[in-house]
């Protein structure tokens, strides 16, 4: 018996004359794990809050949504609430208490739930969770994968029968986000629970569905096993650079057979690529640099007096015209390192120059108006204003270096444009000044893959007029397509540095799929078109 | 945790001000220093010692608060001296001492009360009086800190961005003015999250039932009677004391003493609480 019933939804917003959903009909099967992807726009967002009945949005809703048959409008007030969860992408906004026990009961208090009873399920989950030693904590003190975790173990004491997350990773760093949706996997598993999800971290949740629904321009464009599905949408220029890296390189090489979905699969369909022709792409040439855009001497920064140091002796150069990408764990100070550099926070030991002269002989805030400008992480703390015109007012220049006309978002309030579109807006705003420097944090966060390449493309073409660029990212597949040079940050300090192919090929977990997925059969191979490449000029072995 | 923090927390408030209400009430000399040493021991008990910096301003006060009277008010038969045509008297004198005692020592015992009754516990309190005043409570406990961090961070995304144009008040006021109004958008904006979250979480399908980790034990009701009787006992054989005109303190008769026996009781039973338990904790060790 199927679950849930999705029939020729069709749904329009109130001021839009376009349908955002066209004819959607699908059905889900009880305890099935289904991914929804889609490009920005696609209107997938919107098709799952129509699934939840509380936070639907308002317009011309037509068709039906049932439930176990019920109809989704005629079903109890209370059970409609909780026998189906909802997650949301902001982690920090969802949290409505000031204590994690509170958050937990907060769903059980308003079921009207005995007290012994909140307590029995809320340790039940608190222990499934492992979230015993943050209990009593305050929801501020958390990280942004534990306040994630704790939306999701508040839904879920309430026991709904199916789960409904909408980008819940988008704003998690690449870790937090792996034990993110292993956690989903093991309730779909352990629990039989129906979970739909939407996700853009695609090469994680792939292998785990059983069912990938495909969303274009609002209508169904693909819906069944992810086998079927992804070599399909690898013809979609659109949805091409969603997919997982494997398959991506078994279409570059126009593989026949099965397509691979995962590493492990990968590394199977790539030894049968080798005749030992050529083994190794050769690394990239060291350019001769001469002048430091940036130089950091012995760096010593805490938080507080009696706080830990959070950057540690810190040496790093970044010469003229280059784009250097920081990467590393959670809390190695690589944000802090950034702040630094930017002059916001002032180490106790050290010395910073910024072009030969020292963040103290720029005076009257000079730094910021001709030399260097940051980009930080939450993009949102970018914006003053109401619209995006009054916003890019005095952002022509910066404007004229993107390759994108930003006049379709001027009417806009840039809180409404979506993740990929605020960074966008937020970078041209930031190049108003015409900076020297550009410091970016974590520009990939919350953008899909498709924006993703976009920024890859503009942060070139900077570097062609002759910015020098410092990222600090997660995103090991992003740092590969577009660094000059990379660091590994560890503890505080620059552990290891180098040029993309050399530094990925060493590292063995902090590396690329294709580096992962290629390594002991091709060397310094660390895109799918590195792989590719090698693939093409060895040919396929024969056996 | 210490014993003192385990209690329940509504018997902890009452507690609290039953013990400062006293004193409050009472100009006492007595009293008053069987209070005061209550509440310096509780100090001591809950910080060590530590805390030397407050100690001295709280010193300070007292004798600022001491001397105020006696400069201000002039009633009093017994003139010690004259100062600027004015009578400084004994009494006046005296009552600026046992007045300034009195602050002091409610002082220590709200500032002991802030330390024990965590933002939770004041919140199991209010919500005993209504769980819709502890939601809101609880709410605005999480958004304060959180409006704090963002704004700061909005700050300084804004410096390195060169709102800041130069160095000085006007300009730096202004661009803090610009990042209070987008600050208020950004709690609108975040609030519709945080309001769908809450009803996605089923929110005002009906009454809600209230959870908290507090539940009353047979201690906490044994504090919270031996607090009372001994309250009312000190109350009900209150030793009078009149200042003005001349100081007159009504004979120390049993009945008085039975009261300062109860109320030093009373200041006594958390130190007596914490002790118990330290001392319980060595003979344990000492065992193993």
């Amino acid at each position: 018996m199927a679950r849930i019933d999705v029939s020729h939804v069709s749904f329009a917003y109130p001021s839009i004359q376009e349908k955002t959903l066209r004819d959607i009909s699908f059905s889900v099967d009880q305890g099935a794990f289904i991914a929804v992807c889609g490009a920005t726009g696609s209107g997938k967002s919107t098709l799952l809050r129509l699934l939840k009945r509380e936070i639907a949005p308002l317009g011309q809703f037509e068709g039906e949504i049932r439930y176990n048959g019920v109809l989704r409008d005629e079903m109890s007030e209370r059970e409609a609430a909780y026998k189906i969860g909802y997650v949301m992408q902001r982690p920090e906004q969802q949290i409505v208490t000031d204590k994690v026990w509170h958050e937990l009961a907060f769903g059980l208090e308003n079921m009207q739930v005995p007290q012994p009873v909140i307590a029995r399920r809320i340790a039940e989950m608190a222990a499934y969770f492992d979230m015993e030693s943050w209990f009593d904590k305050d929801v501020s003190t958390l990280s942004g994968g534990q306040k994630q975790l704790l939306n999701l173990a508040s839904v879920m004491v309430m026991q709904p029968d199916v789960l409904i997350l909408d980008e819940p990773t988008a704003q998690l760093d690449p870790i937090a986000a792996s034990a993110f949706i292993a956690t989903v996997q093991k309730l779909n598993r352990e629990l039989g629970l129906t979970v739909i999800m939407t996700e853009h971290r695609l090469e994680e949740v792939i292998p785990i569905c059983d069912k990938l629904l495909v969303i274009s321009q609002g209508s169904v464009a693909a819906y069944g096993a992810p086998k079927e599905v992804v070599p399909r949408m690898l013809q979609d220029a659109a949805l091409h650079s969603v997919m997982p890296s494997p398959s991506r390189l078994f279409q570059a090489v126009n593989g026949e057979g099965s397509c691979p979905l995962t590493v492990r699969e990968g590394r199977e369909y790539v030894s049968a690529w080798t005749n030992a022709q050529m083994r190794a792409l050769p690394k990239e040439q060291e350019t001769a640099h001469d002048k430091a855009a940036l130089e950091m001497r012995e760096v010593y920064f805490r938080y507080d007096r009696h706080g830990a140091d959070v950057l540690r002796g810190l040496n790093a150069t970044v010469y003229e015209n280059e784009i250097y990408c920081v990467l590393g764990g959670n809390g190695s100070g690589k944000t802090t390192a950034l702040t630094v550099a930017a002059g916001l926070n002032k180490p106790y030991s050290g010395m910073v120059r910024v072009f030969g002269k020292k963040i103290k002989e720029y005076h009257n805030q000079s730094l910021y108006r001709e030399c260097l400008t940051m980009l930080p992480q939450d993009v949102q703390t970018v914006f003053l204003c109401n619209t995006v015109r009054e916003e890019l007012k005095d952002a022509e220049e910066g404007m004229a270096l993107l390759p994108f006309d930003l006049k379709p978002y001027f009417d806009r309030h840039p809180y409404d444009l979506s993740g990929g579109e605020q960074q966008l807006v937020a970078l041209a705003k930031v190049l108003a000044t015409r900076p020297k420097l550009l410091l970016m944090d974590e520009p990939t966060k919350g953008i899909d893959a498709a924006s993703k390449m976009k920024l890859i493309e503009i942060l070139k073409a900077l570097k062609q007029d002759g910015m020098t660029i410092v990222i600090v990212t997660h995103d090991v597949e992003f740092a590969a397509l577009c660094a000059d040079r990379c660091a590994l940050f560890f503890r505080g300090n620059v552990i290891s540095e180098g040029m993309p192919r050399a530094f990925f090929a060493q590292n063995s977990f902090y590396t690329t799929a294709i580096s992962r997925m290629t390594r002991g059969i091709f060397d310094n191979a660390v895109t799918v078109e590195d792989a590719a490449h090698l693939c093409r000029v060895n040919g396929k072995a024969r056996i | 945790m210490r014993a003192i923090e385990r209690l329940n927390p509504i018997a902890l408030t009452i507690y609290f001000l039953l013990v400062s209400g006293r004193v409050m009430f009472s100009n006492d000399p007595v009293l008053l220093c069987c209070s005061l040493m209550g509440a310096l021991a509780l100090h001591f008990a809950l910080h060590g010692l530590t805390g030397w910096k407050t100690h001295g301003y709280t010193i300070a006060l007292f004798v600022v608060m001491a001397l105020m009277n006696p400069i201000f008010n002039h009633n009093g038969a017994t003139v010690l001296f004259v100062m600027n045509d004015n009578p400084v008297t004994l009494e006046a004198c005296l009552y600026g001492l046992s007045a300034a005692g009195m602050i002091v020592a409610v002082l220590y015992w709200f500032r002991a009360f802030s330390f024990v009754m965590t933002s939770d516990k004041l919140l199991y309190v209010f919500g005993g009086i209504s769980p819709r005043l502890a939601l809101l409570l609880s709410m605005t406990l999480r958004y304060v800190p959180l409006f704090g961090t963002q704004a700061r961070k909005v700050s300084q995304a804004q410096k390195a961005l060169g709102l800041y144009k130069e160095d000085n008040i006007v300009d730096s006021f202004k661009a803090g003015l610009r990042v209070f109004s987008v600050m208020v958008t950004w709690t609108l904006e975040n609030g519709i999250i945080t309001a769908d979250s809450m009803t996605a979480r089923g929110y005002g399908t009906g009454r809600r039932s209230r959870y908290s980790l507090f539940r009353w034990r047979t201690e906490d009701a044994l504090f919270l009677i031996l607090s009372l009787v001994l309250c009312a006992l000190s109350a009900i054989f209150d030793r009078a004391v009149v200042y003005y005109p001349l100081l007159q303190i009504a004979p120390l008769t049993v009945r008085a003493t039975i009261g300062y026996v109860a109320y030093g009781m009373l200041a006594c039973m958390p130190v007596f609480i914490c002790g118990k338990e330290a001392v319980k904790w060595r003979v344990l060790m000492y065992r193993m």
